[in-house]
């Protein structure tokens, strides 16, 4: 590999979701881009799945491989040595849960700016109208927003939003209790309350896969508590919400997410956003941002 | 070359272009516009990015009189671009500053035009003082060559051109017909074709004239567009990104400024609107009037000294002026009176920008406005905003008789929500708040304003009748208590780690004020709520009528101007 | 009752939902993995649509693919005033053929674009794509401004909208989803608020619904 595009270390050295297991094909050798880089991948006859970077030919060249990890459905892999694992989601290996890929989108948007659209509450009423939040609904209560170093990610913890149909027991309108973490700087989870078990929370994970710095691939993960919906029901729910954030995510000027506190307006709702900014600034990372002047 | 760009004016589209409840979008050295009409002709250029999350404006929504944006709902007002409502906290009002950019803008000839710094004349259009615009044509190609080929076109026998130092390209025929050609700097490689007819065409002829020259630059822009595509496109320009205030970009706000009278109005109309009332126009003798929101005070600083606060009653969108009403209160200290008899239209008056303590949440299914007399001030905005928006409200006015009642023709627009209550006693009035307080709810809120006696009622009733304090709300014209100034005590200031002293005599916004800590304040009885500050320790006498009995009881925060410390010390947080 | 097989991303699936909202016809759906399942490409599928494509509709037993072919039927069969497909004036029924023809060849690029940009389609040429779509909005653009000019809200004469102007509204309005902008196309533009704000229109992921229109002192929209 000659000396890649992509010029932010931290990014390099990161570990990322390329595509679901079940679209990795014996024999058959697909392509995809991460940081600029074209890379390839098949499944080998042994069962494994090999993944490698090449020059636009699709060539394999002898011997030089990408690592290669399979986790919560996908394989994952990177272009550096990364100093960490996967991050966790514990949840996806309770027995009871379903695990899910919804789709994988292209986006012509910047990695964190679809994080911080993920992390947003906000826009409930006015993106998802009448499935995530409908007006006069319009208020975000006060949350908590913690950093952990220790585990190197952030947490948004006692969100609530009011949602149209809270459940499906319920037909009428009540408070979603949210969790929100950014265990990585292009990943973020999300748990809402379960519609079958209060005291549980169904996870929808999103694992971007930056192409350039303005245009990923995003792959959408649901574990759920649910054992009524179908699968096919589940993906198009989730594929109709995301869908709906695209064109905002793509009208978001400049792509970039601009890391100076005073580019941009914060509100009190955007306490999560903030301090992802932070994150991101502390951390150093250039990639899909636009970093603020020293 | 580009620095000369950025000073001159621009075409950005034709006038017929910006339709009512439309936003157009627009593109000028790079910089993108969103470009609105709203119902009162208004035409806003604003930079095409909403401040709090970079969204396009353009697809966000003329509602006639603000432009919605699509992401999170925020709301920004005609004319000042001001942000007047975040739905996300619709308990708050926003910063005043808050206020996507907007830049020059000008309409003649047919054509709407821009800069972004543009100042002095619009170019010369002798030879065109009546005009048709053509229809705008897009071209993949850098101006100057636009502007070249230009030069060759002809659209009749024995025409020539001329093109000046600006790059204005005026194409003569024989018989005396004139095209002018404007060239749009769009971007490095995007100008839009922008002329104008030496005449006022229309019916057919006008439609086989826009055809007719539609054609020939259709055949133009194929010629230069294959001239451009050989060469190598430029890079796009890049227009640097304005930072938003310092104050903005940390949450919260600070608060600044004492009681200011920051602006020049003009009294412009005069008129009784009920026995009693004067309603007054005021629009700013310089420049543009600051952003309202509905709920707003001003301060009003009469000829006689006086400083006296006065409501807001415009809708939204209403941005070109301020209307207050005023009562003849004769028994009162006589700033009424100088307002009814001796102020005139043509006077000058010197006002603060507005505050608004008075907030109008609008995610209640339901709002029950409450006005007694001259209190319709208030309420009257807060209404027009929700009917604006099509939410759902209605609004009791109670007044002495027919006669009194201000503001009606305003009001029509309110429908079947409006119910007037006239000449009852206070016991009838008593009887029928109770019917209209009869059913608080969930997401049901209440504002009240109007004399204290009323006002006062209506809160008891509405407290008995099981409504929370939080759904309750209210504004006081003034403090009619006795407020108690004889003891003396500690503040202490967290922020700043000051220690004073306040002795009898003085209040505590005074004491800030002698010790150089610059204390925003209005009506400075207790009544407005704008010298509001938190309290970190200490108990507090509250003698404002601004704070609910759940505020004053959770003792978090303090009116400087009236209230005192029951403890021997106080930490503020300032 | 009519079926529609459906998939909520499809502009061409679309097309028949806002008809049949407009119309106030009942109908259920039958959602199709589109993507990432591909299951119109299925053999059960293909057994409904040899083409493997959506949209198809079963009406009582009547089986029919195209979208524009769906509106056609739907709109004679089902639109009482017959606005929406006139076919008492031969001038306007050529119109409306050659503006849904128009319409294919919007699905042709500018959808193209947008599978490309969003689903990795990565046979389609996505310059090719893009340059073809922008060729086909300037002659809607202009015709559009010319239209306006001479009083016609809609694609084809007359005071109501017609199927026209639904096969060619989807795939304008996710343009920007293939990466066409549509800042150079302004009566495009004004035409999609115009068209958002037909009485039963409903959005799909990807578009917003307009505000409300402007009326005057009488009531009469301007």
């Amino acid at each position: 590999m000659s000396s890649p595009k992509c010029k932010d270390p931290i990014a390099l050295n990161l570990w990322y979701a390329i595509a679901p297991l079940e679209e990795v094909l014996d024999g058959k050798v697909e392509r995809s881009i991460l940081l600029e880089q074209p890379i390839a991948f098949t499944r080998e006859p042994s069962g494994q799945i090999a993944v490698w970077s090449h020059d636009g030919d699709g060539a394999r060249p002898v011997g030089a491989s990408l690592p290669v990890q399979e986790r919560y459905g996908y394989f994952w892999t990177t272009l550096g040595t990364p100093d960490a694992d996967i991050f966790a989601i514990p949840e996806y290996d309770e027995p009871d849960r379903r695990n899910i890929h919804a789709a994988s989108f292209g986006v012509n948007a910047s990695a964190p700016r679809l994080v911080e659209n993920f992390l947003d509450m906000g826009h409930f009423p006015y993106v998802h109208t009448d499935i995530l939040g409908a007006e006069p609904h319009t208020e975000v209560k006060e949350y908590f927003v913690e950093r952990s170093d220790e585990r190197d990610e952030i947490l948004a913890t006692n969100c609530k939003f009011w949602q149209p149909m809270a459940s499906r027991a319920s037909s009428g309108g009540a408070d979603v209790d949210y969790i929100y973490r950014v265990p990585h700087p292009y990943c973020s989870v999300l748990y809402k309350s379960a519609a079958i078990d209060p005291a549980r929370m169904d996870a929808i994970a999103i694992f971007i896969q930056p192409i350039t710095q303005e245009s990923v691939r995003v792959h959408m993960m649901l574990s759920l508590l649910d054992d009524t919906s179908t699968d096919l029901d589940i993906r198009l729910f989730q594929q109709t919400i995301f869908g709906q954030d695209k064109p905002i995510l793509e009208n978001q000027y400049p792509k970039r997410l601009p890391l100076d506190p005073r580019a941009e307006t914060p509100i009190r709702a955007d306490k999560s956003a903030i301090v992802y900014r932070r994150w991101l600034s502390d951390k150093g990372i250039t990639y899909g941002v636009i970093p603020a002047a020293a | 070359m580009a620095t000369d760009l950025q000073n001159t004016w621009h075409p950005i589209a034709a006038s017929t272009d910006l339709v009512k409840r439309h936003v157009y979008q627009a593109q000028l050295l790079g910089r993108e516009y969103a470009v609105w009409r709203a119902d009162d002709g208004y035409v806003n250029i604003w930079e095409n990015r909403c401040l709090h999350r970079g969204v396009r404006l353009s697809i966000g929504i003329n509602d006639g009189r603000e432009l919605k944006c699509q992401y999170h709902g925020w709301r920004y007002a005609n004319r000042t671009a001001g942000c007047t409502y975040i739905p996300a906290h619709p308990a708050d009002a926003p910063a005043r500053t808050i206020c996507n950019n907007t830049y020059p803008v000008a309409e003649a000839s047919g054509l709407v035009w821009c800069g972004e710094h543009a100042t002095g004349d619009l170019p010369d259009m002798s030879g065109f003082e009546s005009v048709t615009a053509l229809r705008g044509l897009p071209v993949n190609a850098p101006r100057d060559m636009v502007i070249e080929a230009l030069g060759a076109y002809a659209f009749a026998d024995g025409c020539s051109a001329q093109t000046d130092e600006h790059g204005v390209v005026t194409v003569t025929a024989a018989d005396g017909q004139a095209v002018r050609f404007f060239v749009q700097p769009s971007d490095s490689n995007l100008s839009v074709i922008r002329g104008v007819l030496n005449q006022a065409l229309d019916g057919a002829e006008r439609i086989a004239a826009l055809r007719h020259h539609n054609f020939l630059l259709d055949v133009l822009r194929s010629q230069v567009e294959a001239r451009a595509a050989e060469l190598e496109t430029p890079e796009p320009m890049t227009p640097p990104i304005a930072k938003v205030s310092a104050d903005l970009a940390e949450i919260p706000p600070e608060q600044e400024g004492g009681r200011t009278a920051e602006l020049r109005v003009q009294v412009v109309d005069k008129t009784v609107t009920a026995e009693g009332i004067v309603s007054l126009r005021l629009e700013a003798i310089k420049g543009q009037l600051p952003t309202f929101q509905p709920g707003a005070h001003i301060d009003v600083h009469l000829q006689n000294g006086m400083v006296r606060q006065y409501s807001l009653t415009n809708g939204p969108g209403e941005t070109d002026h301020y209307t207050i009403g005023v009562k003849r209160e004769p028994d009162s200290r006589g700033g009424s009176v100088a307002i009814h008899d001796s102020l005139a239209v043509g006077d000058v008056l010197a006002v603060s920008a507005p505050h608004n303590n008075f907030p109008l949440r609008r995610d209640a299914l339901h709002t029950v406005f409450v006005a007694g007399g001259i209190g319709v001030t208030p309420l009257l905005a807060m209404a027009r905003a929700l009917n604006s928006q099509g939410l759902s409200f209605e609004f009791h006015y109670f007044v002495q008789s027919h006669a009194h009642a201000a503001f009606r023709r305003e009001m029509g627009e309110f429908g079947d929500a409006l119910t007037l209550h006239k000449g009852l006693s206070p016991e009838d009035t008593g009887a029928k708040l109770r019917d209209i307080l009869a059913s608080p709810g969930h997401a049901r809120h209440l504002y009240i304003c109007g004399p204290g006696p009323m006002l006062e009622a209506t809160r008891g009733i509405a407290a008995d009748l099981g409504w929370s304090d939080e759904a309750v709300h209210f504004e006081y014209f003034k403090n009619t208590k006795e407020v108690d100034d004889t003891n003396s005590f500690q503040i202490e200031l967290a922020r700043s780690a000051l220690s004073l002293n306040v002795p009898a005599g003085k209040t505590i916004l005074e004491v800030l004020r002698e010790n150089g800590i610059n204390m925003e304040s209005s009506c400075e009885q207790g009544a407005c709520g704008t010298c509001r500050v938190g309290v970190i320790e200490g108990e507090v006498i509250h003698q404002d009528v601004y704070l609910n009995d759940a505020e004053k009881s959770a003792g978090k925060s303090i009116m400087t101007c009236v209230s005192r410390a029951a403890s021997d010390r106080l930490i503020l947080d300032i | 009752m009519i079926k529609l097989y459906d998939y909520e991303l499809s502009g061409n699936c679309y097309k028949l939902r806002l008809l049949m909202s407009f119309l106030g016809l009942e109908y259920q759906t039958e959602a199709i993995d589109f993507y990432p399942g591909n299951q119109h490409k299925s053999d059960a599928f293909r057994r409904i649509n040899p083409l493997g494509q959506l949209p198809v509709i079963d009406d009582d037993g009547l089986v029919l693919r195209d979208a524009q072919a769906i509106l056609i039927y739907l709109a004679s069969k089902y639109d009482p005033n017959g606005k929406w497909y006139p076919r008492d004036d031969a001038a306007l029924l050529g119109q409306m053929a050659q503006w849904m023809a128009f319409a294919d060849g919007i699905t042709a690029t500018s959808s193209a674009a947008r599978l490309h940009d969003g689903l990795f389609y990565s046979s389609i040429d996505i310059d090719a794509a893009r340059a073809g779509a922008h060729r086909l909005f300037r002659i809607l653009d202009e015709h559009l401004f010319f239209a306006e000019e001479a009083g016609q809200d809609w694609i084809c004469p007359g005071d109501h909208p017609t199927v026209a102007d639904i096969a060619c509204f989807p795939y304008v309005i996710l343009s920007e989803e293939g990466g066409i902008s549509r800042m150079t196309y302004p009566a495009i533009r004004r035409w999609c608020d115009r068209f958002k704000r037909i009485p039963g229109f409903i959005v799909m992921s990807g578009v917003f619904p307009a505000g409300p229109g402007f009326t005057d002192a009488a009531g009469v929209a301007a």
